[in-house]
């Protein structure tokens, strides 16, 4: 498929695939706690009625910041989304674009929270600190995850290591200890960029109000979910073509690119439900203390453990 | 860092001021709250410095309105003082008159008063165990716990025709009678209930519960006798009070063996939620002994009520009852006519929201919430009584005649 097409192809498909998987994953929480749930196409419902609302900017806020932010983040995060799309789609990449995805992942989280300092609330600039605490904690087990893939494929270009994977013949994970534990590291670290329930700190609805969020409603609510929305898909997405790109395991990915895609878009949703669904249905929210705990604990020595692994050649 | 500060007559004054404070309005809107309180919480980073409690966003002049009617229209009155423990209060009202007319209700109405006092308690914990589960981001626990809780709703519409109002109290006995079908029903609801319990305590041992549960809103022992805490909040702090037993009323002189009382000694928002789950597992075991051993006879002395309002004389009366949040207060002042020249109801709230301030000094923002919900505060108990903030001194006081003026 040619490059440009795949490329303008991708935008839809991520709008429409990420609000969908935030529905399922609305509908299956919901089921989990013996609740009927949403409909599954809620999100679309919530975003077209957020569009219509008013747009209101507290006197107190820094207009221009406040007003701008939510359409960059949700840019990042589509852009993120539609890149590694593209990529499976179209079997191309670019030199680097796995660090380009890293940096828009991490910048749609950032201008959310900045977006919130800047109401003037002061839940939103607990929320910012309580956010600044949480990227410190997981993006250096995360950074640390792809350095060891870097290491692996000697390479830091999204489809050689799909290529890998379809070389070996098998998932990444799989065929390399360096790599599953990688993988793990990984996987610790969406819910906390996801701000799913055990790590939810900067957003904690029942003690600091959704905190960044709290004073956005209407259009820019709308972009702000559909920025989360498309966030977590891009990071599933990630998860699973890197570490677990099952087409590898039947035959080249040139000939079945559509086949390759929607068996990836698939397991993000499993993924999705593993790492974001089930952690929200089963934990209560933690302290910001004890979330920087954790992941310095658990994460960070695996990541360490991943990047060492991996430079030995395992 | 020093700041010149001009105050409000002209002095200046040398005052300290620290930019990392900072004050957080904390209510009356928000999504940790039920009911409308405000705090005003002075934080540093996020350990709070500082607490400022104001009530009164509820207030509703109740204690005034019961002046202006006669006995039993005040008993539907103050039935609708609180919504969940609406039956603590008509029974508390309902004693201070039965004091004051000398009626003796039977031995039947006491022990079906009783039942409705436990299935009360029974509700009103599930639905602060719920409420701190949601606190701490555990909504499944939450919505389980309310789904608990609905099946003792039900049986409050089976046996009165109300889920939250159960208007079961009348002068002199009780309204409504329980057959055999309805004590067998109630019978096997509590088996089941117990199991549920069994499964919400083990969730509240849960790791990560309880890492946002323990040692977090300490309350000392001689501090909650100082701040004069009443209930579960008290009983998790070491004291061991409960009216139900130091100073029994309705059925309980009766059952005195078969409950104790649960006490915990730490002080610490788990020891009053684990205080108010073991009270769960004496209330269920209360109700079957109240069941097995239910006498017969009449519900009430008298059914026409207007009668035996008449019989009530010039007098007053204090009433103690146990309510799901502590010990509950009436003095009942009666007149000549038939009405009520004082009512001066004192909620278990109104001593526990004080304890709140050395529960939350030295925690942190995110505790917040869990601390306010592990007294179980109902505001709309509270706020009949005009507090003025002593601290700020900026609260006005609200007279009947701002009352009027506002109306």
């Amino acid at each position: 498929m040619d490059v440009i097409t795949a490329f303008l192809l991708t935008f839809p498909i991520v709008f429409v695939i990420s609000l969908l998987f935030d529905g399922i994953d609305r509908k299956i929480h919901a089921r989990m706690q013996r609740r009927i749930g949403p409909p599954i196409i809620q999100p679309f419902y919530d975003f077209i009625k957020l569009l219509n609302k008013e747009r209101i900017v507290p006197a107190m806020a820094s207009s221009q910041i406040f007003t701008v932010l939510p359409t960059l983040a949700a840019a990042s995060s589509i852009l993120s989304s539609a890149i590694l799309f593209t990529s499976v789609m179209s079997g191309t990449s670019f030199g680097g674009d796995l660090v380009v995805v890293f940096y828009l992942l991490a910048m749609s989280s950032v201008l959310v929270t900045i977006g919130g300092s800047s109401s003037g609330n002061p839940y939103g600039a607990i929320g910012f600190s309580r956010k600044m605490t949480m990227l410190i904690a997981y993006e250096v087990p995360l950074l640390l995850s792809f350095l060891s893939v870097f290491l692996k494929i000697n390479s830091t270009s999204y489809y050689n290591a799909i290529l890998t994977q379809v070389k070996v013949g098998s998932m990444l994970a799989l065929a390399f200890p360096s790599m599953a534990v990688s993988a793990v590291a990984f996987l610790l670290c969406i819910p906390a960029a996801a701000d799913a329930v055990p790590f939810d700190v900067s957003e904690a609805k029942t003690e600091i109000i959704y905190g960044p969020l709290v004073e956005y409603s209407g259009p820019y609510l709308a972009l702000f979910k559909l920025a989360k929305a498309s966030s977590n898909l891009s990071l599933t997405f990630l998860a699973c073509t890197l570490f677990f790109y099952l087409p590898a395991l039947f035959g080249d990915g040139d000939s079945l690119w559509l086949g390759a895609f929607i068996v990836c878009l698939l397991l993000a949703l499993i993924l999705w439900f593993l790492t974001i669904t089930v952690p929200r249905t089963v934990f209560a929210r933690m302290k910001v203390g004890q979330a920087f705990k954790f992941y310095w604990i658990v994460a960070l020595p695996l990541s360490v453990i991943a990047v060492v692994l991996s430079a030995l050649g395992l | 860092m020093k700041n010149m500060v001009t105050e409000k007559h002209g002095e200046t004054k040398d005052v300290e001021v620290d930019y990392a404070r900072l004050r957080i309005p904390f209510g009356p809107v928000h999504p940790a709250l039920k009911e409308p309180v405000s705090l005003r919480v002075t934080v540093r980073k996020e350990e709070i410095v500082d607490v400022d409690i104001v009530l009164g966003h509820v207030h509703r002049g109740i204690e005034g309105l019961a002046e202006n009617r006669n006995l039993v229209q005040t008993l539907y009155l103050v039935e609708r003082v609180c919504g969940i423990c609406s039956h603590s209060h008509t029974t508390c009202y309902v004693q201070a008159l039965e004091e004051i007319g000398e009626i003796k209700p039977p031995e039947r109405a006491l022990y079906l008063r009783t039942l409705i006092f436990e299935l009360e308690r029974i509700h009103s914990h599930l639905f602060l165990l719920g409420v701190l589960a949601y606190e701490i981001g555990f909504d499944t626990l939450f919505m389980f716990t309310w789904h608990v809780r609905e099946s003792i709703l039900d049986l409050f519409e089976k046996i009165t025709g109300n889920r939250v109002h159960h208007s079961m109290n009348t002068l002199g006995g009780v309204r409504w009678d329980v057959d055999q079908s309805m004590v067998e029903e109630i019978m096997s609801t509590m088996k089941n209930l117990h199991k549920y319990v069994q499964q919400i305590h083990d969730s509240f041992q849960d790791k990560s519960v309880e890492k946002r549960l323990c040692d977090v809103g300490f309350l000392a022992k001689d501090e909650a006798i100082r701040l004069c805490v009443v209930g579960p909040t008290a009983r998790g702090s070491g004291v061991d009070m409960d009216v139900r037993r130091d100073h029994p009323y309705a059925a309980y002189n009766d059952l005195r063996e078969d409950f104790s009382v649960v006490v915990k000694e730490k002080g610490d928002v788990y020891a009053r939620t684990e205080v108010r789950i073991l009270e769960l597992f004496e209330s269920i075991n209360i109700i079957q002994k109240i069941l097995a051993k239910l006498p017969g006879g009449n519900i009430r002395v008298e059914d026409n009520i207007i009668k035996l309002m008449r019989r009530i004389p010039q007098g007053e009366a204090i009433s103690l009852v146990e309510a799901p949040r502590g010990e509950l207060l009436y003095f009942v002042k009666t007149n000549v006519k038939g009405g009520l020249s004082r009512l001066k109801i004192r909620t278990p709230t109104i001593p526990n929201v004080l304890g709140l301030k050395p529960m939350l000094v030295g925690c942190e923002i995110a505790d917040i919430p869990v601390i306010i919900a592990s007294v179980d505060p109902c505001m709309a108990c509270a706020n009949r009584i005009t507090v003025v903030d002593a601290v700020t001194g900026e609260e006005e006081t609200m007279d009947t005649s701002v009352l009027r003026r506002k109306r």
